[in-house]
């Protein structure tokens, strides 16, 4: 049995039927005792400070700490920083194991990544299609959470996004995770509903400000769909795993993800969607086509370094829920 | 007498009004405020207003930089995306517009509908698109931000992206021998070019242009050539915000205000 470190969301069925144990590297980075400190440790080591600060951290995380023994690394459907981010693992002498997600949601090159990413952790493809369907199980749960978030108003910003991006690695202990969701929906389902009226999506990579939902909630608004973080969740409840993996939007483009925000927004009646982008990250880009796609108001805000929201974001967040009341 | 106060970074703007015309106004600077003009307490910063104005105020309205990181005794606590447009509708009579604000840490374009904020954007993490780079520019051509916002005549180019790089590069070519208003034209064009896709991005036939900078012709010369808008600078723009917080003060939460 290994630790299995990702660099993002991968089939994390295969890891668990090889016997192993999922380590998302972003959630050991980002609820570490000091994220900022891992990101200061790359730059010493030679990382340019305009990087986006999850490569370094992730970076860091791994060298610095005896986390994991390999490392699934994404190569195609994040970003090229990525790959440099391998390639100084490499050099530090961690085993890498590369999975690509295809462009073009191919189903056949799909499936070929999948079938090398089990032969390389030894998991047997039965074994991968039962471990499925006990997290297709704990899935709905998550489902079920994110439901009780916009359709019954019972669940907040914050308890949405990190029950939805735990999926990733199920906090890499399959058994506690549904046990604590299990305690977690028990007050949810009862819980009085939130008051706020103004209702807000967020959109991109998961924040690196802890405390975004609470301000925005101290503000009389609300996030009620969280896009990536759900997607990590894997909402569909699709039946084939190859499918499964085709329909995960992140990794295949802006225009794919739109489509699926553009759903939720008008089931989940969205007044304004704040995007959040990484400093020097090339999704920057996107927010060119994200704001002629989406019909809606949008707040574009930027995270840099680990850490409590500042001034400057605070103000943009303020001004953007005080035009849209 | 209602009150309208703007904390800036580096000058706090006051502004008395009475409810027809605005009857006292002030700058200072901001370290002068915080030592000299009010106490600390244990409720927040309690403002000394015979130091500053002559009558008290019944209505206290402020903005400023992150407005909750502003603790002030008995004030209303605005935005200044709120402050500027509020007191952009009331300097100007317009309600359709695009609103331009050069302010010291931020540049501001926030698009007006029907007398109602309706989009905006704010400058990206870059100090060099916001007035403290037209100051230090301005230090480091030895004139003042009054004299170079005039200059617009051939700019130089100057092609460094960071505020800090670009002073290096202003005194290359100063050493080079350019003439100060060719220079001065530069950084006001450098300036312009770092807020023109914001104005593109949410364009008005009229920009209304606040801020210092819009006393002087320069970035306004720009605006027009290269967007087509017509430009209207209040009568006051250096004190927008704290008009905007005085008319505030006055309508209370009705942001449809019309200088009527």
């Amino acid at each position: 049995m290994a630790r299995i470190g990702m660099t993002t969301t991968v089939p994390v069925e295969i890891i668990l039927a090889g016997g192993h144990v999922p380590v998302d590297l972003n959630n050991i980075f980002i609820t570490g005792a000091d994220p900022v400190r891992r990101v200061e440790a790359a730059e010493d080591a030679g990382y340019p400070r305009n990087i986006c600060g999850w490569i370094k951290g992730l970076y860091s995380t791994v060298v610095d700490t005896d986390c994991v023994d390999a490392v699934v690394a994404v190569t195609q459907g994040d970003c090229s920083n990525t790959h440099a981010l391998m390639e100084t693992w490499q050099m530090a002498g961690v085993e890498i194991i590369p999975f690509a997600y295809p462009f073009d949601r191919d189903v056949d090159m799909l499936r070929l990544q999948m079938q090398k990413m089990a032969s390389a952790l030894e998991a047997s493809w039965d074994r991968v299609l039962e471990v499925k369907a006990e997290l297709d199980r704990i899935r709905r749960k998550v489902a079920e959470v994110d439901r009780l978030t916009w359709a019954e108003n019972r669940v907040g910003g914050t308890d949405n996004h990190l029950w939805q991006i735990c999926c990733s690695d199920f906090n890499s202990d399959v058994e506690k995770f549904e046990r604590e969701l299990d305690e977690f929906l028990a007050t949810a389902i009862v819980a009085p509903p939130r008051k706020q009226k103004l209702r807000l999506g967020y959109i991109g990579v998961p924040p690196i400000f802890p405390d975004l939902y609470d301000h925005v909630e101290s503000m009389g608004a609300r996030v009620v769909f969280n896009e990536v973080q759900r997607q990590f969740a894997m909402p569909y409840d699709e039946a084939d795993i190859i499918e499964q993996y085709r329909r995960y939007t992140y990794p295949h483009g802006i225009f794919y993800r739109i489509e699926d925000i553009l759903a939720e927004a008008a089931r989940r009646q969205l007044d304004g969607v704040i995007h959040y982008v990484q400093s020097f990250c090339y999704r920057q880009i996107e927010d060119m086509i994200v704001r002629k796609k989406l019909n809606l108001p949008i707040l574009t805000i930027e995270g840099d370094k680990p850490g409590c929201l500042d001034a400057r974001t605070r103000l943009r967040l303020d001004g953007f829920i005080e035009m849209l009341k | 007498m209602f009150c309208g106060m703007d904390l800036g970074s580096r000058a706090v703007k006051i502004v008395v009004f009475d409810g027809t015309a605005i009857t006292e106004q002030k700058v200072v600077e901001t370290a002068h405020f915080y030592k000299q003009c009010g106490a600390h307490t244990a409720d927040g910063f309690a403002v000394n207003f015979d130091a500053l104005i002559s009558q008290l105020p019944s209505v206290l309205t402020v903005t400023g930089y992150g407005r909750n990181s502003l603790n002030i005794v008995g004030a209303e606590i605005i935005s200044e995306l709120k402050a500027h447009t509020i007191g952009a509708l009331w300097q100007t009579g317009l309600t359709d517009f695009t609103l331009l604000d050069l302010g010291g840490q931020d540049s501001k374009v926030i698009r007006v509908r029907g007398g109602r904020m309706d989009d905006f954007q704010l400058n990206d993490k870059c100090a060099a698109s916001t007035g403290r780079y037209l100051e230090n520019m301005a230090t480091v051509l030895g004139i003042s931000l009054d004299e170079m916002s005039q200059h617009y005549l051939n700019p130089i180019d100057l092609s460094a992206t960071c505020a800090i790089f670009g002073e290096s590069e202003l005194i290359g070519r100063i050493v080079e021998g350019v003439p100060v208003a060719e220079l001065a034209a530069g950084v006001n064009y450098s300036i312009f070019r770092r807020i023109k896709p914001m104005l593109l991005a949410l364009a008005s036939k009229t920009v209304v242009f606040t801020g210092g900078v819009a006393l002087g012709p320069a970035v306004a010369h720009w605006v027009r050539e290269e967007t087509g808008s017509e430009v209207v600078v209040p009568p006051q723009p250096q004190i927008n915000g704290a008009i905007g917080c005085a008319i505030q003060a006055m309508k209370g939460n009705d942001q449809n205000v019309s200088r009527n």
